[in-house]
């Protein structure tokens, strides 16, 4: 009875809905450190990701999957196998690496470009803002050409996983755009 | 990086409609229930044999989830299109270092079992830390599936295994505490020297030993089964230490399990030569009352047991002759159960037992089934062979079956009856005469048949009535013949002649000669009639007496045997899938996880072929049978020497064989030698394999590969 109950019912008012998000961006940006913080409130210890960790978080009555992908070059082809009914990208950024802002530009450009994640919110993080010598956002959201997106919901946020700093706020910019697009 | 491009862009090229596309929309779907719908969609349509491979990504993503059945479902399918998805599998690998640390030890195993099974390269490389952990792990369900992962994972990259510890790690678990990791750690080091059979990874001690005789008692039975395929490959180093390995296994022949009670045959068969012979004697008899017990379990399990028990009465023939009833064929046992049977019962058959058996095989040939009917009447005339004293009882069973019954009964007992006169070439002629004179020629349909009834009445013709017509008419009719019936008929035609000759038998004879060497194209055919012709334009009759008349030497088994060589390994195959088809393994188990060996390598047609052209040129040897001249090489210098008018001949001859040796592609009216003569050991080695080879094959081999002497007689 149960079952049915939340089968039928829970479909028509959406309760057992899942928001799917995906978190991506290169290697040692912080993704997995961001989904576990999130998830859990801590800070845990992470090795590079070899494929992908999967979540499931209650925010604001809304259940979300966050999908952390791993960043490696050997990975990022797979990136599309999950772009399927993804409502938001988070893109994350080690706003240190200065020398691969290039490359972190041309793999979010690249990724936008794809037909499945046109009506995905994208909420960058500009993560490691405790370091010393870390890009302002400004500078990161430069670096990214994110004024060049066009018909898309984006929004930039300075973060630390560490510190836990700038994660919800992002957030919740993010819910409150899913929520008006999808519910 | 665009191969893969296009390969990935595969799976989202497909169709949009149809049986995958909405099992891919359920597979992504938001709705926790709708994906696992379509997970269980996928494994049925993937079990029924459709291939849902082009839907590995969207299955893998799924992997990751707290609900076991779902997990255990997409482990399932990782392992089943691993192979075709290798790149893929790497996004699997975080998952799986996960699952090895999961509170819940049921999915700490399945997921260190999934990525042993996956054996795909990529994932090798990051099996090493789960390995370690799930090895070391506390539960021993745990523990037992990682040690069957290292011999997994020894096929794919020994090196790791060994640098890793791996290896090590497994051979100290056989001191486990748990008797299931034990058991495994053994099956593991056993699969691992099996598929590398230079290495020896199982090495015992008496720690070690004593071990392994303990848990035998407290594992399940496949465990038990490993323990004893262990034990049964140790070579124990004592009389004490064999003692003590064979008290403790004795226990389980009277195990419920067939499979278990074969493996402990085996164990202690493979222990018993250490023991004194009396102790010997007495436990062989022990091991009649399990294999009795083999017998009464459904059909294909009793099969397995009867092709063990043909291999272990070989070696021990005295060791079932009191149970000869229990192997008596039941009405509604299949046919290969009861051939299989039959064999048995022509093995145990002696003086005491012979009367029950001859009527028991009576009874088989009045029944119905061609084949079972065949093999009965083959069955009396192995009995008539092998005991003196039913002979004649056995061959009156076999005169009133040919009155009786129908043709192929007839084609069946005149094979039968030539075998019976070479074991007995005077005894019972007046019986076997008459039989003779009332087959009619047309009744013969097998080829085989009509050579053996074309041997009689050449080896007694002065016995057989209207002789002359019979010749008349089968001379008539030779072109129709098969090459083996011409052969059979040529020599007999070319005996008449010394024995009986007449002008009609030399007229037959020239007509003979004349077809033969004019109209066949068998190049066997021709030779022989070439040969003859030579032979009767010699001078003087006694060289053609000589090589014409020559008996044969005398048959005193029509029972097949195993080459000694090939009996040795077989005992060692007991209970495993080489005692069913009577060969050892590594004959038909070539495949990914035993390259390493040589012989494997080839294939079965090579080997035959090979084995073909070795027996050719055995024949070229055995011409020293008849003390012509011996090597090729010295065979022109003596000739020269000699000058005489018969060297010429010889020389001929010589060149025939030459031509024989390099022709291998027609040995076919060659059979192989006997496995017991003095071969080079190249050469029994192959005879082995074919000695393999016919085992397997209908019962024909078992009277060709009898009448090697007989056939290379023949050819002159
Ligand atoms: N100082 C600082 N270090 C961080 C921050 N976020 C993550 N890190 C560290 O960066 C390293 C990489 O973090 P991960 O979360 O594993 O990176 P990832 O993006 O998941 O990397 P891949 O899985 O390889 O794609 C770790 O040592 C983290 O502790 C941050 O905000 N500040
Ligand atoms: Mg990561």
């Amino acid at each position: 009875m149960g079952n049915i109950f939340s089968g039928i019912f829970g479909r028509l008012w959406g309760i057992n809905k899942e928001i799917r998000i995906l978190i991506l961006g290169l290697d040692g940006a912080g993704k997995t450190t961001i989904l576990y913080k999130l998830q859990m409130g801590e800070v845990v210890k992470t090795k590079p990701t070899i494929g992908f960790n999967v979540e499931t978080l209650t925010y604001k009555n809304i259940s979300i999957n966050m999908w952390d992908l791993g960043g490696q070059t050997s990975i990022r082809p797979y990136w599309r196998c999950y772009y399927a009914n993804t409502a938001a990208v988070i893109f994350v950024v080690d706003s240190t690496d200065k020398e691969r802002m290039d490359i972190a530009q041309k793999e979010l450009h690249m990724m936008l470009k794809e037909e499945e994640l046109l009506d995905s919110a994208l909420l960058v993080f500009a993560n490691k803002q405790d370091q010393m010598g870390a890009l302002s956002a400004a500078e990161v959201s430069k670096s990214l050409n994110l004024v060049d997106l066009k018909d898309r919901s984006w929004s930039i946020v300075a973060s630390s996983a560490v510190k836990g700093e700038g994660l919800t706020e992002g957030l919740d910019w993010l819910i409150d755009v899913i929520k008006e697009e999808q519910l | 990086m665009s191969y893969l491009e296009s390969r990935l862009r595969k799976f989202f090229k497909l169709p949009h409609k149809g049986e995958t596309y909405e099992l891919r929309s359920g597979l992504v779907s938001q709705y926790a229930g709708d994906r696992k719908d379509a997970i269980e969609r996928v494994i049925g349509a993937m079990t029924v044999g459709k291939d849902v491979s082009a839907l590995f990504p969207d299955v893998l993503k799924n992997v990751a989830t707290h609900d076991l059945e779902q997990k255990k479902l997409v482990y399932l399918y990782l392992m089943n299109y691993a192979k075709t998805n290798p790149e893929l599998c790497i996004l699997a690998v975080n998952t799986f270092v996960q699952d090895t640390e999961d509170p819940n030890p049921l999915v700490r195993a399945l997921a260190i079992r999934t990525m042993g099974c996956i054996r795909v390269d990529k994932i090798v490389d990051y099996m090493e830390i789960p390995l370690h952990r799930t090895l070391k792990d506390d539960n021993p369900y745990v523990r037992k599936t990682a040690a069957i992962c290292v011999a997994k994972l020894f096929d794919l990259s020994p090196e790791m295994c060994v640098e890793q510890g791996f290896l090590d790690a497994l051979k100290s678990m056989i001191e486990d505490s748990n008797p299931m990791v034990v058991a495994n750690a053994v099956s593991a080091l056993l699969e691992i020297e099996a598929a590398n059979r230079d290495t020896k990874v199982l090495v015992f001690d008496a720690k070690i030993l004593k071990k392994l005789l303990l848990t035998l008692n407290e594992c399940t039975e496949w465990g038990r089964i490993t323990l004893l395929t262990a034990l049964a490959e140790y070579k124990s180093t004592s009389e004490a230490e064999a003692s003590s390995i064979i008290d403790r296994v004795s226990p389980l022949l009277q195990h419920e399990n067939p499979a278990v009670v074969l493996a402990a045959v085996k164990a202690i068969l493979m222990h018993i030569n250490a023991i004194p012979q009396e102790s010997q004697d007495s436990l062989v008899r022990k091991l009649s009352a399990p294999l009795v017990s083999l017998i009464s379990t459904p059909p294909e399990v009793q099969y397995v047991g009867l092709r063990n028990i043909r291999i272990i009465l070989e070696k021990y023939p005295s060791i079932l002759s009191r149970e000869m009833r229990v192997f008596f064929c039941k009405y509604n046992d299949p046919l290969y159960l009861k051939l299989e049977k039959i064999e048995i019962l022509v093995r145990l058959v002696n003086d005491s037992n012979s009367t029950v058996l001859l009527a028991e095989l009576r009874e088989y040939a009045m029944e119905f089934d061609t084949e079972f009917v065949k093999r009965a009447v083959r069955a009396i005339g192995q009995v008539a062979i092998k005991l003196e004293k039913i002979s004649k009882k056995a061959i009156d069973v076999l005169y009133d079956l040919i009155n009786s019954r129908s043709e192929y009964v007839i084609n069946e007992a005149t094979i039968v009856i030539q075998n019976v006169l070479r074991r007995y070439p005077t005894q019972h002629i007046s019986t076997i005469i008459s039989i003779i004179a009332d087959i009619n020629l047309d009744q013969l349909e097998d080829d085989e048949a009509l050579s053996s009834y074309v041997w009689i009445i050449g080896e007694y013709a002065k016995h057989i009535p209207h002789l002359e017509k019979i010749l008349d008419g089968m001379v008539s009719q030779f072109l129709e013949f098969e090459s083996t019936v011409q052969l059979a008929l040529l020599t007999t035609i070319v005996k008449v002649n010394l024995t009986r000759p007449s002008p009609n038998t030399q007229k037959l004879l020239q007509d003979t000669l004349n077809t033969a060497t004019k109209e066949v194209e068998n190049a066997d055919v021709r030779d022989k009639a070439f040969l003859y012709w030579r032979l009767l334009s010699l001078d003087g009759d006694s060289a053609q007496k000589a090589v014409m008349l020559k008996k044969l030497p005398p048959l005193t088994s029509t029972i097949e045997k195993f080459p000694p060589a090939l009996l040795n390994e077989l005992i060692t195959e007991i209970s495993t899938l080489g005692s069913v088809y009577h060969q050892p393994g590594y004959m038909f188990a070539a495949g990914d996880a035993h390259t390493g060996g040589k012989v494997q390598t080839k294939k079965l047609e090579e080997l035959q072929q090979l084995a073909k052209s070795e027996i050719v040129n055995n024949t070229v040897k055995a011409e020293n049978l008849l003390d012509f001249d011996d090597d090729e090489g010295d065979s022109n210098s003596a000739n020269a020497d000699n000058g005489a008018s018969n060297n010429n001949i010889l020389a001929e001859l010589n060149d025939l064989f030459a031509g024989l040796s390099t022709q291998p592609q027609q040995p076919s009216s060659v059979s192989p030698p006997p496995p017991s003569s003095e071969q080079s050991n190249g050469a029994s080695s192959l005879f082995d394999l074919m000695g393999g080879f016919e085992a397997g094959a209908s019962q024909n081999g078992a009277a060709n590969s009898k009448k090697p002497e007989e056939d290379l007689l023949s050819l002159f």
